[in-house]
């Protein structure tokens, strides 16, 4: 799962740094056509060369994000929540209109657990210990029964790939996992014969959709600026339109103070039980 | 194995050669597919190696962390992309020999003891795969970094493989069997060519019918070898026999005038006995010329004596007239015989018995020539052995198939040089003539056959001629 950077050509006549945005396979499994749409819609909008840098964890490009190293990366509610002085949203993805989605406890199709409890002492799968929906979630749920993940389940795993959740579950390399609901939800159109291999059993509360961020101090920058406008009129460009249709988003929305206290509040439930 | 005496020589020569050279064919083909099997093994020992060898590095680290997912996600992609499916399944333990990830983790579940799934399983180095196998199990130690970290237990696909090698054989089988019978072809016609001498030699032997002829120049095979060799020593035999044959009728021809010179004194007798009556009637007639009854009485006697010696002439040349094969045998010959006979047997003072029940109305179709020469030799043996004083007898009967003949004397029986001229075909003897020899050729040539007895203190030659026999190969001869 390696990392992999993605190189726009050189405009002619261009001697500009290019953009940097980064990216984490969690979202979508090196899915090269999505990349290159967002690359093309990225670079038609700003007018200048782009990098889209793709690294394995979030915690990578959080961190890649906090050193200058990015200008802008696609994260995770919970990582920017725990960077939340140093970050700031630009944009947030609209899927089914709302800027929400759900985290997923998926078993095997044929696994007769029916909740969480179900589930002590088998083999779990977490997408990253840096994910909201894959991870977060479930181990606030289990916090607030006062356990660990690694008190409740038998033994955990993680993948750092929603999709991977997905393949694992359905391999029945592990008997549940931990997955992004919108993931989840566009595999099923894209991949149902994966998706048919497992069963949801558990959704969460409607959560604050992953964030494309900045960091603060660079957030009046003029690139930063620009790439924030352009994501956010995507729905009315071609380009931007084809990515947003291959991500199946409806298009991209500015925060709301309100967006991230779901995922806030079992930050709190987790924290208190370590 | 009786049937397969049975074929001829160039046939089982040639069996024999196509044997043997299907025989080399098989042990040839044996080898081949031998050396074919091991060449397979050692390649697919080297895919197992090389198979293992790759997921060790790439599953080394990943092995060493306990990494599950990532053990999974390598095996899976390394299934997917190996050369056609060749894995069907590969699991991978830690070092406490505990399944890490599987490629069917429901197969082996993490945590489950690896050695559940190892039964069966080889070290890829000493692999053996057999014809009907299509998957292999090995299982072998994970090394990274020159340290066991753990091991891999995988299935190979080697169904192509096999097929594969199923095909290399099916198609090595019927090019051998093809080019074996091309072979055992050209080989049977190499060796039937080769003994077609022989053959033409055992069909010469075979349609002679004791008189072979020599095989012409022209077939005589070129050369000095063996087949040369044969056929001129086969014509030499050939000449040797028909000289042998030659000198035998030659003498058979000469004791017909042996037989007739073995009866002129007692011929000479009776023609001498008569001939002094005819002189003295003649001197009667000269004396009583005037005496009309004393000369027809006289002229009486010499026509019965002139009548004698004229029978006595005729039986003589008819015995002599060897060519009259075709006047049938009538009592009359038994007359003639008995006219020849009787001056011997009256000059050795012998009795002879004579009965010819010859039905003159059913005579049977019997040459007249060859049974007096039979009949004549027999009764001069007959005499011969009977001594002075004996008795000697002539017995024939005609029955409805055959002609039955014995001629018996009271000598001491026959010798066993007398019985191997008549009654065997082997050598003549040196002591003694040929007379029996040449009545047992009469006979053998009539078809006929030959049995002696002791009979109240006779010995008796019974010769039985069959005359249904003699009118079919009339038949048959009339045919030709």
């Amino acid at each position: 799962m390696g990392a992999a950077a993605v190189m726009a050509p050189a405009l002619p006549g261009s001697a500009a740094a290019p953009f940097r945005l980064g990216l984490t396979p969690v979202f979508l499994d090196n899915d090269a056509l999505v990349i290159e749409r967002l690359r093309r819609a990225l670079v038609g909008a700003l007018e200048m060369p782009v990098e889209l840098e793709q690294r394995r964890t979030y915690k990578e490009v959080t961190e890649m994000l906090l050193e200058g190293a990015l200008d802008a990366a696609w994260l995770c509610g919970y990582p920017y929540l725990q960077h939340e002085d140093e970050l700031s949203v630009v944009a947030v993805p609209l899927w089914n209109g709302k800027p929400l989605y759900q985290s997923y406890l998926i078993v095997g199709k044929s696994d007769d657990a029916r909740d969480l409890s179900d589930l002590r002492g088998d083999i779990h799968a977490f997408s990253d210990p840096d994910s909201n929906s894959g991870f977060l979630v479930t181990a606030s749920d289990l916090a607030e029964m006062g356990l660990r993940p690694d008190e409740f389940f038998g033994r955990t795993i993680f993948t750092y790939g929603h999709r991977n959740v997905v393949r694992a579950v359905a391999a029945g390399l592990v008997r549940s996992g931990s997955v992004d609901g919108y993931v989840w939800e566009a595999l099923a159109r894209m991949e149902p014969m994966l998706t048919n291999r497992t069963r949801v059993i558990r959704r969460s509360e409607w959560l604050g959709f992953p964030p494309v961020c900045a960091h603060r101090d660079r957030i009046a920058d003029p690139e930063v600026r620009k790439f924030s406008r352009a994501v956010l009129d995507f729905d009315r460009t071609s380009d931007g339109r084809a990515a947003l249709n291959l991500l199946q988003l409806d298009g991209m929305t500015p925060a709301y103070p309100s967006l991230y206290d779901g995922i806030r509040r079992r930050m709190r439930i987790y924290a208190a039980l370590r | 194995m009786g049937w397969w005496r049975n074929f001829s020589l160039s046939l089982r020569v040639s069996l024999m050669v196509a044997m043997l050279m299907i025989a080399v064919a098989v042990i040839a083909s044996q080898l081949v597919l031998s050396a074919l099997d091991r060449q397979q093994v050692a390649r697919i020992r080297e895919l197992a190696r090389l198979h293992v060898e790759a997921l060790s590095v790439a599953l080394g680290p990943f092995v060493l962390r306990k990494d599950v997912w990532e053990v999974y996600d390598t095996l899976e992609r390394a299934a997917g992309a190996s050369e056609g499916r060749r894995t069907v399944f590969s699991a991978v333990a830690d070092r406490n020999g505990r399944v890490l990830a599987a490629t069917d983790p429901r197969r082996a579940p993490v945590d489950s003891p690896i050695s559940r799934l190892a039964n069966g399983a080889q070290l890829p180095g000493k692999l053996q795969v057999g014809n009907r196998e299509h998957n292999v199990k090995l299982l072998a130690p994970l090394v990274y970094q020159g340290r066991k970290v753990g091991q891999i237990l995988t299935e190979l696909d080697i169904s192509d493989l096999v097929s594969e090698r199923r095909e290399a054989r099916r198609l090595l089988l019927l090019g051998n069997a093809i080019a074996t019978g091309f072979l055992v072809f050209l080989g049977y016609l190499a060796t039937r060519r080769m003994l077609t001498p022989v053959s033409r030699l055992v069909s010469r032997m075979r349609e002679t019918e004791g008189a072979p002829r020599p095989i012409p120049r022209d077939e005589v095979p070129e050369g000095d070898g063996e087949m040369a060799r044969l056929v001129n020593t086969y014509n030499e035999m050939v000449r040797a026999i028909a000289s042998k044959a030659d000198t035998e009728r030659r003498l058979a021809e000469r004791e017909r005038f042996v037989s007739l010179g073995r009866l002129s004194s007692s011929l000479a007798h009776e023609i001498n006995n008569p001939l002094g009556g005819l002189l003295n009637a003649t001197d009667t007639i000269r004396k009583y010329a005037d005496r009309p009854d004393v000369v027809r009485q006289s002229a009486d006697l010499i026509s019965r004596g002139l009548r004698h010696l004229r029978d006595v002439a005729k039986a003589t040349l008819d015995t002599n007239r060897y060519e009259r094969t075709d006047t049938p045998l009538s009592p009359e010959d038994f007359e003639d015989l008995k006219l020849l006979i009787g001056p011997e047997t009256r000059l050795n003072g012998q009795r002879l018995t004579w009965a010819v029940e010859m039905d003159r109305q059913a005579q049977p179709a019997l040459p007249a020539a060859p049974v007096r020469q039979i009949v004549l030799n027999l009764l001069l043996n007959a005499t011969a052995a009977a001594g002075k004083e004996g008795r000697v007898g002539l017995w024939v009967a005609t029955g409805p198939k055959s002609l039955v003949i014995e001629v018996s004397d009271s000598g001491p029986g026959l010798s066993d040089s007398a019985r191997v001229r008549l009654l065997e075909s082997g050598p003549v003897p040196s002591n003694g003539g040929v007379g029996l020899r040449l009545v047992r050729e009469l006979v053998t040539g009539l078809h006929g056959a030959i049995t002696t007895e002791r009979r109240q203190g006779m010995t008796v030659i019974r010769i039985t001629l069959p005359v249904a026999a003699r009118d079919a190969a009339a038949g048959e001869s009339g045919e030709c």
